[in-house]
């Protein structure tokens, strides 16, 4: 989606352009609604002996959702979403990345150096540092809270070479 | 011994010094588990199960009891402060609760939920012993008709949580929708909308969703927003405790959640969340001070949260009058009372009244010990808002994955509250309003299971629908629920035109 | 901070220390289901008659166990410590999920319990005995709605079954699914559909108390306590069983095999295994080495030569 570069030169104009943002809006719904009809086309065994079958809901929706993705149309055209103001886009890359980290390392690096990098990038995506500060305090916090789940709780976590090293 | 000389004589067993204690333990780690986003009752009650295994039957009934109570209030917690509901029953509370907490009410609403909760269970686990045959008898009589007329209704109550727009609140109920109708059909066991993932087959987790929305999608948003937002927010904005005005407000929301959630709860196919929506549609259209919700209004608090821990009790009836677990956690509770080696059922209240009333009884202390827990923590749950926002966030998205690595280790779980989240933000960003989205995932399958059970029953004939005086009344009042403010909407309608010339401008 | 210090002090009075682990158990569902109890049990078992140092149960949930075998399959080859737990429903959910993974790339230890069918009806109800069914079920397959679990599931490959040894057509049978025991159980005292059928122990104590009736069971022979005919002796040659099995990694050696062979026949011996069947109210019916594997076979091709009738797998 492309609502940040669309909209925040647009907003202090006041003349009825239609707002870009809204109509990718109503372009998903109308794919999404699309994607709907298709899977319900596409179940394979679609007949049923008696009342409806698994295709029925799913027409439904989609045709709900071809509905409103015109009125989402409509409602870009004459600019009636709220104002948005602007939205900052490195913060929201750390973070994501920050859980693509924990992610990707959970199996491998056991709960608490994976969820640490996630506390550590979600600091610092809202402006706290030095990560060389940030990451081992997150790692710390995690083990501890790893220790708590496991251990008194019983919950089971990943393990990875941190929390093997105590029996 | 008639009911009374049972329920004092499982009152004795409970108060014993270390039976409390066992209470005590049992409400604390119900409680912390509990909070955790994502682990909702059931899960709480199956992870922690086995440390009742260790003691004698009458402890571990009664830390059982304590960790089942724990875990249904501990959702509601983060819900209020944290915008980040634990379980799908905490959903509705999160809506006016942490607009409060927000506003510097946080106490007030923790604290109404506390004591709603208090209130509700306490009736209702007193309904539970003295009316649960009668009760159950009305439950069974509930058909696949009927429960999708209840359906109708439920899905005609969301809209009051729809916001400003009736289009994007719709929109939102259909991505809903649309995320419930992933994973294998009940009926015919198809997989719909899976793409051959074999990940998608149970479909979406109503509890993912709500983490990703909610506390994903919140911290992605709060980040986005940057200088903008306020580094901390006022915690405490008057008193830390209920105010008269918000007793006035919220003892008749209590007990009108009680009186909703509790036969809802007790319905086999009912569940926690539809009571909690009804009664938040209930409290919406009575309420005095109409222009507060939306905006934090106490009611909204008090009335869902104590509709959640009633229908937490309802659930109790079929399980043991009739040995049906209606519900995720009833099944685990009922493997639960198959350590004792009981058998849960309509013999139940005859051959073992020692232990049904014991497990009364520990319900209720259960539930005072929650109050005691609580209340006194109120404060220092409150503290909770002063941490700087990069920590406080930081701390909310370990605590979200934390629930959801212990409900699942799978990177697919972890994914999906990454994608969801990413929605949830995309939907902040354009105003369209999150709690249709996750009612959707709920009631979507419900409604379609239970419309398409009762047109297979009926072999394809649609009067199967209306044939029954509860259907009929229920659609009856749906339909008066949807129309009614259409009306009043067209009485005022230079009002509302004149808004809508404002809003063009 | 009190409370949780006490907690503390206890729970860490009470648990085990850690060891390094004689068996891991992957359990194919979520916690609190049949499949997690089974694993439980065998913990409890393998480790109260000192069979196993020490076994851990990992919950591996999804997709009727599909997700959980294929994790299995995948992370535990060649492994003799890694064990599963599985069961019949899982026969149905690999043909229903078009699962890549199979029964085949395990290697199976034995079936460990089992339960029967039951077939009821509400107590009210103009169906007094089996034939009473049988006779409405010739006349109109439509008219009667059965309520059970899960769609593909054991309840519902019963009932295509017992259309096929009446000569009823299978597609043509009203099945409704219900999601959990308790939901199908509440709709057929409801009398909200014609019969109910699932496992003898979800109808064990309304049977006791009068609230439904039992038409028949799908054992070979009568069981012991239960107070019906079997399918068979009424002339329905239906024989169905929702087994519990445990299953080893692929790629184990034979000796390997046969030690864990041996280890779970020496706890299904044991009393500590008897006395868990006894309170959970399983029934034995273990069968182990090539024995059951020809059995699992045998369920694997008529499962999914029902399934086919019935019209759920193409």
């Amino acid at each position: 989606m492309t609502p940040t570069e669309a909209s925040p030169a647009r907003l202090n104009e006041k003349e009825r352009r239609p707002d870009r943002a809204v109509l990718a809006i109503a372009v998903l719904l109308l794919i999404l609604s699309g994607v709907v009809g298709y899977a319900a086309w596409s179940v394979s065994a679609r007949s049923v002996a008696y009342g409806l079958g698994p295709t029925a809901f799913p027409a439904f929706v989609g045709g709900a959702l071809l509905i409103l993705s015109i009125g989402t149309f409509i409602a870009a055209f004459r600019n009636s979403f709220p104002e948005r103001d602007h939205d900052e886009i490195a913060p929201v890359l750390w973070i994501v990345g920050g859980l693509l980290l924990q992610l990707a390392l959970l199996r491998t690096a056991g709960f608490s150096i994976a969820t640490g990098l996630l506390f550590a990038a979600t600091a610092k995506g809202m402006g706290r540092g030095p990560l060389w500060l940030t990451v081992p305090a997150g790692i710390v916090l995690s083990f501890v809270i790893f220790l708590i789940f496991t251990r008194l709780l019983q919950l089971s976590l990943p393990a990875g070479p941190l929390e093997r090293l105590i029996p | 011994m008639n009911t009374f000389d049972l329920l004092a004589q499982g009152l004795l067993v409970a108060m014993q010094p270390m039976n409390l204690l066992y209470a005590l333990i049992g409400v604390t780690l119900g409680t912390i588990v509990g909070v955790l986003p994502g682990i909702g009752p059931a899960l709480t009650v199956a992870l922690l199960l086995p440390v009742t295994y260790r003691l004698d039957p009458s402890g571990s009934l009664i830390m059982f009891a304590g960790i089942y109570y724990g875990g249904m209030y501990g959702g509601s917690t983060t819900s209020i402060l944290l915008n980040t509901p634990g379980e799908s029953a905490s959903i509705v509370t999160a809506l006016e609760g942490n607009k409060m907490a927000r506003a510097g009410r946080g106490g007030p609403a923790l604290a109404t939920a506390a004591i709603g909760s208090f209130v509700a269970g306490l009736i209702a686990t007193l309904l539970l012993a003295f009316l649960a045959p009668y009760v159950v008898a009305f439950a069974i009589k509930f058909s696949p008709a009927d429960y999708f007329a209840l359906m109708v209704l439920a899905f005609v109550t969301v809209s009051a949580a729809f916001g400003d727009s009736t289009l994007r609140g719709l929109t939102a109920l259909m991505i809903g929708l649309t995320i419930g109708l992933i994973g294998l059909d009940q009926q015919t066991g198809q997989s719909r909308l899976t793409f051959g993932l074999r990940e998608l087959t149970d479909g979406i987790e109503v509890t993912t969703l709500a983490v990703a929305l909610f506390a994903v999608g919140e911290a992605l948003s709060v980040a986005a927003a940057g200088k903008r937002a306020p580094d901390t927010i006022e915690a405490v904005k008057g008193s830390v405790w209920m105010t008269a005005s918000d007793w006035k407000r919220s003892w008749k929301a209590w007990l009108r959640g009680t009186a909703i959630g509790f036969p809802i709860g007790a319905m086999p196919a009912g569940g926690a969340e539809i009571g909690t929506f009804l009664s938040y549609s209930t409290e919406k259209a009575l309420t005095k001070h109409p222009e507060e919700f939306g905006k934090g209004a106490i009611e909204g608090v008090a009335g869902p949260e104590a509709a959640n821990n009633a229908s937490a009790a309802g659930t109790l009836v079929p399980l043991l009058t009739l040995g049906l677990p209606t519900s995720a956690t009833a099944a685990i509770m009922l493997a639960g009372f198959q350590q004792f080696g009981l058998q849960p059922g309509p013999l139940l209240f005859t051959s073992n009244p020692q232990l049904v009333w014991g497990l009364i009884a520990s319900l209720l202390v259960a539930n005072f010990m929650l109050l005691v827990l609580n209340l006194p923590l109120v404060g220092l749950w409150v503290k909770l808002l002063t941490i700087p926002r990069p920590w406080l966030y930081a701390g909310i998205l370990v605590f979200a994955t934390l629930g959801t690595i212990g409900a699942n280790p799978s990177p697919f779980e972890l994914g999906a509250l990454l994608v969801f989240g990413l929605l949830g933000y995309m939907l902040r960003r354009f105003g369209f309003p999150i709690a249709p989205v996750v009612v959707g995932l709920i009631l979507g399958p419900m409604a379609e299971t239970q419309l398409r059970r009762a047109l297979q029953i009926s072999r394809g004939d649609l009067t199967t629908l209306v044939a029954s005086p509860i259907s009929i009344t229920l659609l009856t009042v749906a339909l008066i629920a949807l129309v009614l403010p259409i009306i009043l909407r067209m009485r005022g309608r230079g009002q509302v035109l004149a808004q809508l010339a404002s809003d063009e401008d | 901070m009190r409370p949780f210090i006490y907690a503390a002090a206890i729970m860490a009075a009470l648990s085990a220390p850690a060891v390094a682990a004689d068996y891991s158990i992957i359990a194919p569902a979520a916690p609190g289901g049949g499949w997690d109890q089974t694993a439980r049990a065998m913990q409890d078992a393998l480790q109260t008659e000192k069979i196993s140092s020490s076994v851990q149960v990992t919950n591996v949930p999804g997709a009727g166990g599909t997700i959980g075998l294929a994790q299995f399959v995948n992370d535990s080859s060649g492994n003799a410590n890694a064990l599963i737990v599985g069961g019949y429903v899982m026969v149905g959910a690999i043909l229903t999920n078009n699962s890549p993974v199979t029964l085949k790339d395990v290697t199976p230890i034995a079936r460990l319990t089992g339960e029967y069918e039951a077939i009821v009806v509400p107590a009210d109800s103009e169906i007094k005995t089996l034939a009473d069914l049988v006779a409405k079920l010739k006349a109109d397959p439509g008219s009667v709605s059965w309520g059970g679990g899960s769609a593909g599931g054991t309840d519902q490959i019963a009932t295509g079954l017992i259309a096929k040894a009446l000569g009823v057509d299978p597609t043509k049978i009203n099945y409704v699914a219900f999601s959990g025991g308790g939901e199908a159980l509440a709709a057929i005292l409801g009398g909200q559909v014609t019969a109910g059928i699932s496992s003898t122990s979800e109808f064990e104590s309304q049977v006791a108390s009068g609230g439904l009736r039992l038409l028949a069971v799908s054992a070979p022979q009568r069981i012991e306590g239960v107070d019906a005919p079997t399918l068979k002796e009424s002339g329905v040659d239906v024989e169905i069983q929702n087994w519990r099995m445990v299953a080893a990694a692929p790629g184990i050696t034979a000796e390997q095999e046969a030690a864990i062979n041996a280890d779970i026949e020496k706890m299904v011996k044991s009393a500590k295994w008897q006395e868990l069947l006894k309170t959970r109210g399983w029934a034995d019916t273990y069968l182990a080495g090539d024995a059951f594997k020809a059995q699992l076979d045998k369920d694997i091709a008529a499962t999914s030569t029902i399934l086919k009738d019935i019209g759920l797998v193409q």
